[in-house]
């Protein structure tokens, strides 16, 4: 039941970029393209799973106080690695990337599962959280992605749809507007569905009906 | 004692309600409309047409999708979408494909009105996030080629593209390429349906002030400043003044849209910053950049207008400010 907890956590109801809204520099800067996109939250969720077992397996070695230089140091370690094998193997996606792939290391995704999970639980579930954290990432930023490339430059994974363009969704201003349009239709969404179920369970168990609160409007 | 209503303020009521008042800017609009459609012919009424109707039909369509009750929506309709269309469809070229007003007219209604509550909750002006959209999302069919006005309409071979005055000749320093009287009128000025015929653009702000809709302060404040602040960008030189304050969108942004209620502060003296920066800030940006700012400048201090109504208050009446207590013992 944990795992099956982990894998919705990640996914949906603490999605690092549309729940949390974590992580937003990087969405922002690399959603032009579905592809970048998507190399990105790869690279992240390589970074995730692997710093979240490291993270774990030293969970009671590393002192309480120096734990945060700690992490961003296991951190660092593999975003190299990602750089170097980036720079050798896909040098278009290296170039693209820029900046945005050593600040992969601040990134508040990975400190917030090193910090909040993965420093408490068993190496097993924190590779588990960090592989579907990573995977939730990567899916929001692929929809935002390819919302952006089809409007911006009529393009999907590279692939030309048509020659229709709207510029502005290519540019700055038109990421923050395509992320916060994703954002309210995935709460708007993700909201229906769990009021849903918390009604069909109700009913299933024939107790009154209590509706909760939204969260969010 | 029963015939006495107790309510809370405002207890002294007029007549000018939010839908006479929109009423009455979208009729001081029709003399450049008409002026637009006259000088750049059917293509402008079409285009007028289309970002005007999509407008309506979007803040429709967005209440119907909130499932608001029919009855409720057509009692709150009150012109504000026919004015945001109007005002799009006047900021637009008279060439531009049907899709520019549409998207525009959308964008304005639904992303920058009907999501933050509507009518008054609005945070910039519809009308000037939708031309800017446009201007950024159709650069190359906007801003490349503007469409110069048919001013014999039935020789269509006259119909040329070109720079506007203001980006053109203007901005370079060039000021013999066209005379006052023309950019005035708006005969052979080319530029976008509504911003051409500055004497209509007047007319219909004249009316405004006469119905009481607009301060004349207001639009007369951003023009001066910028007319001034061209004339001392440009070494105080005067000839510099009318062709800068003729040209481009400034009149159409002054008069129509920079005054907007909702996107403008509530004081007197916060109207006078917020018109004063709007105005310095559209001449130097000019200046910098040579391309026409009015729109962007119109944004960028409808987004101060919250920060300048939270530190600049009206007095409440009868208030003495405090005397500073001098500190003894110096």
């Amino acid at each position: 039941m944990k795992i099956r907890d982990i894998m919705m956590d990640g996914l949906f109801r603490q999605n690092p970029t549309l729940k949390l809204v974590l992580g937003v520099c990087s969405t922002l800067a690399l959603t032009t393209s579905a592809f970048d996109s998507f190399g990105m939250g790869i690279a992240v969720t390589f970074v995730l799973v692997c710093s979240n077992v490291i993270v774990s397996l030293l969970r009671n070695v590393i002192p309480d106080k120096v734990r945060i230089p700690a992490f961003v140091l296991v951190i660092a370690t593999f975003v190299t690695i990602v750089q170097l094998f980036l720079r050798k193997y896909v040098n278009a996606l290296y170039a693209s990337f820029g900046v945005f792939l050593p600040l992969i290391v601040v990134n508040c995704i990975i400190l917030g599962r090193a910090e909040g999970f993965a420093s408490k639980n068993k190496v097993g579930f924190a590779a588990l959280d960090g592989l579907f954290m990573g995977l939730g990432y990567t899916w929001a930023m692929v929809l935002i992605g390819g919302i952006r490339e089809i409007l911006g430059y009529g393009t999907f994974f590279g692939i030309k749809l048509w020659d229709f363009t709207i510029d502005f969704f290519a540019s700055q201003a038109g990421a923050f507007f395509t992320y916060g349009i994703v954002i309210a239709l995935f709460v708007l969404v993700w909201n229906a569905i769990e009021r849903s179920q918390k009604l069909k369970k109700a009913s299933a168990n024939d107790a009154p009906v209590v509706e909760e609160q939204k969260e969010e409007n | 004692m029963s015939s006495l209503i107790y309510s809370s303020s405002p207890h002294v009521r007029c007549s000018l309600t939010t839908k006479k008042i929109m009423l009455a800017v979208a009729i001081a609009l029709l003399p450049a409309c008409i002026a637009g459609c006259i000088f750049f012919g059917w293509s402008a009424l079409l285009v007028l047409a289309l970002s005007t109707v999509t407008a309506v039909a979007s803040e429709f369509v967005y209440l119907l999708i909130a499932k608001k009750p029919i009855d409720y929506i057509l009692k709150q309709f009150d012109y504000t979408s026919v004015v945001t269309g109007l005002l799009i469809g006047m900021n637009l070229t008279a060439n531009c494909p049907w899709y520019v007003p549409v998207l525009a007219s959308i964008f304005a209604i639904v992303c920058v009105k009907m999501i933050f509550g509507g009518t008054g909750k609005n945070l910039v002006n519809p009308a000037i996030a939708g031309r800017i959209f446009a201007f950024i999302s159709f650069g190359a069919t906007f801003g490349g080629s503007w469409l110069a006005p048919n001013v014999d309409a039935i020789n269509a071979s006259t119909i040329v593209t070109g720079a506007t005055p203001l980006s053109g000749s203007i901005l370079a320093g060039d000021l013999s390429a066209i005379s006052v009287v023309d950019l005035l009128l708006g005969t052979g000025v080319s530029g976008v349906i509504g911003e051409t015929c500055k004497l209509a653009l007047i007319a219909g702000g004249i009316f405004l002030v006469v119905i009481g809709v607009i301060n004349f302060r207001w639009p007369l404040v951003y023009v001066a400043t910028t007319g001034l602040v061209a004339v001392a960008l440009n070494g105080f030189d005067f000839n510099v003044f009318l062709p800068s304050i003729l040209s481009g969108g400034l009149m159409l942004g002054a008069i129509f849209m920079a005054t907007d209620y909702v996107t403008s502060p509530n004081t007197k003296l916060g109207n006078y910053i917020y018109f004063v920066a709007c105005g310095v800030l559209t001449a130097v940006l000019r200046h910098a950049t040579q391309i026409e700012m009015v729109s962007f400048v119109i944004l960028i201090m409808n987004l101060f207008v919250p920060l300048i109504d939270k530190y600049i208050v009206r007095r409440p009446f009868g208030y003495t400010r405090p005397q500073k207590q001098q500190k003894e013992g110096k």
